[in-house]
């Protein structure tokens, strides 16, 4: 079998029925004039035209809110929850597809997280080759994530007009092809044809970072006595919406319930954000981050810097989400050209033999 | 660990100025979860029962500070009880209650009592723990059953409960609730104290901030915000002093003598 298939588009109802008998699948959904990953029952549910989601699909892997355990009060018994819901993701941007792929990295490198293994063993990636760019808050093709991870995706679908050409990523992929049926071999006029909205989608997504992208760690550690984080830290509301809809943010809070007759208790695990007050307060009190303007350095160091450190990829795969969200227009392209043009500034300025801090312009 | 053999811990009611909804959020609480009435003894709670007592475990109070006579109510409760409970926004920020703070006491008794009004003692609207130690709060208009059922279950736990701090804004995320302010409108979200799972913008309305101020909100920069998607000042501040009137007030007065 090829690795390029195509399915009419004629069948592609077919094959969301095939798969919705056999899996839970989450699809693109419009929701309130927006869009989130839902549960799809149907295809008439789905819009493949969709643009950036509210949240991404990091949520039908890792759960806003997950049961870890549950135990006894009257003794040491502890259950172990892991369980995972055989899962097929539809339509998975390219950069959510990178943002997979760190998921991956992390969960997988050193001490490995089964929570987070399971789900994602269960879970097949769809991929949708995305061919405009989902607004002006997206700067994917800055970030190097307007093509597909062939190390996430088990099946990627590309949208040719009357049909798609659907490339297969891995052996899953290939299987559930088999199984299905409904899709033939591409022949060569196909792939010239993919090949063709390949080559012509690049004019929609412009670059919007002053700099390369493989200069941000430099960039962002250059940076961390500059008094731009001052600046957002003025305007940010440590509402917490930019780290809850990011892609590869992934820091959670743990929490226990027990019933009301205190005999049995739950361990939950939830989503947790650096940018709220007591996010970094530790026993006795202490806060150490108490200023805004260091959750903000901390976010953009993270994002830049300390993921590339430990996973060999930038933390940020440029979906916008958190750009569209912020409600004071902080976003990573602001941050980063602001930091940019300061070094730049600097550096004009020393080789002109003048003072070099950025402050001093 | 509840014991057969142990007393349940005796809890009471008391309410003071309020409409006594978060009281009766408590009532449905006793249909929906009976087995309260298995881990705890309520010996006082004028709203659903005749009773009274002299001691209480734990006092659940709803209601604002809005009269001299309300201190020595309020004192006598403290006095005899382990754990005093705010329960609800008018105990726990005085809520709408100081919406009156902002406006003369005669003009209030005016529009209140008509000709009557000097014949009622009043004053400006306070939280109960103004006047006496709180120990713990229950926040919101009305109090979440949830929230309430699970703080009951800390404190059998002997625990303290903790409330959130960070603002609503995350759990609208966490549902995916379309912003408010993407949808044409203003909302005090962000300022706002979370542990009602957004409940007001996922039913197509706006934060009225009536759980309280988080710890360290940014409000200088919300009231841009609100001023950059076209609510005027004058909106504005009727908007923040809905809920928040005690606590604007508060920070206003601070801001002043730092002045």
């Amino acid at each position: 079998m090829s690795s390029f298939n195509i399915l009419p588009r004629a069948k592609f109802g077919d094959w969301v029925a095939w798969l919705t008998q056999r899996y839970r699948v989450f699809g693109p959904k419009p929701t309130d004039g927006q869009y989130t990953f839902g549960v799809i029952k149907s295809v008439d549910e789905i819009d493949f035209n969709y643009t950036q989601t509210l949240l991404s699909p990091k949520k039908c892997i890792i759960p806003q809110r997950e049961l870890l355990y549950t135990y006894e009060t009257s003794g040491m018994r502890v259950q172990a929850v892991v369980e995972s819901v055989p899962t097929v993701i539809l339509g998975v941007h390219t950069c959510d597809q990178h943002a997979i792929r760190l998921f991956d990295r992390i969960f997988s490198h050193g001490f490995t997280e089964q929570h987070y293994r399971t789900q994602r063993e269960n879970t097949i990636i769809v991929g949708l080759e995305c061919l405009r760019t989902c607004g002006e808050q997206s700067f994917c093709r800055s970030m190097g994530t307007t093509s597909p991870a062939t190390d996430v995706f088990d099946l990627h679908m590309i949208d040719l007009g009357d049909e798609y050409c659907v490339e297969i990523g891995s052996a899953r992929g290939r299987q559930l092809v088999a199984e299905f049926r409904g899709m033939f071999v591409a022949s060569d006029t196909d792939l010239d044809h993919r090949n063709e909205v390949l080559r012509d989608k690049w004019d929609s997504f412009p670059y919007r970072l002053d700099c390369d992208v493989t200069d941000l760690p430099e960039l962002v550690e250059g940076a961390s006595e500059s008094s731009h984080w001052q600046d957002l830290g003025n305007s940010c509301l440590a509402c917490g919406m930019c780290t809850q809809v990011c892609p590869t943010c992934y820091c959670f809070n743990i929490e226990d319930h027990v019933d009301l007759r205190l005999h049995h208790g739950s361990r939950y695990r939830s989503w947790d954000s650096c940018q709220i007050n007591e996010f970094a307060m530790v026993a006795g009190g202490h806060n150490f981050r108490q200023k805004r303007a260091a959750r903000q350095r901390h976010r953009f160091m993270r994002k830049a810097k300390y993921q590339y450190d430990a996973n060999d990829m930038v933390g940020c795969v440029g979906c916008g989400r958190c750009a569209t969200a912020c409600l004071v227009h902080i976003t990573p392209i602001k941050t980063f050209n602001e930091l940019w043009r300061r070094k730049q500034t600097a550096e004009g300025r020393e080789a002109e033999g003048k003072p070099s801090h950025e402050d001093v312009a | 660990m509840t014991d057969a053999k142990k007393p349940l811990p005796k809890v009471g009611f008391f309410d003071f100025t309020s409409c006594e909804g978060c009281q009766l959020t408590v009532v449905d609480c006793l249909q929906t979860h009976p087995e309260l009435l298995d881990v705890i003894d309520i010996v006082e709670f004028r709203e659903a029962m005749t009773g009274h007592a002299e001691r209480y475990d734990i006092a659940f109070i709803e209601g604002s500070c809005t009269r001299p006579s309300d201190e020595e109510r309020l004192a006598s409760i403290r006095a005899r009880a382990t754990v005093v409970v705010a329960l609800g926004a008018c105990a726990h920020i005085a809520g709408i209650n100081a919406i009156r703070n902002n406006m003369s006491l005669a003009e209030v008794r005016n529009i209140v009592y008509g000709t009557e009004g000097d014949k009622f003692e009043s004053y400006p609207a306070r939280p109960i723990g103004t006047v006496i130690k709180v120990d713990f709060m229950v926040p919101g208009c009305p109090i979440s059953s949830e929230e309430f059922l699970q703080i009951v279950t800390v404190l059998l736990q002997g625990r303290s409960p903790e409330l959130p701090d960070y603002p609503v804004c995350i759990e609208c995320k966490l549902r995916e609730t379309v912003c408010v302010y993407h949808r044409g409108r203003t909302c005090l979200g962000p300022v706002t104290r979370a542990g009602c799972r957004a409940i007001c913008p996922a039913a197509g309305y706006e934060c009225v901030g009536c759980r309280g101020l988080t710890s360290n909100p940014n409000l200088e920069s919300l009231e841009q915000v609100m001023a950059e998607h076209g609510l005027k000042s004058d909106a504005m501040q009727s908007r923040l002093d809905m809920f928040l009137a005690w606590e604007m007030n508060e920070r206003r007065a601070k801001e002043a003598s730092r002045e």
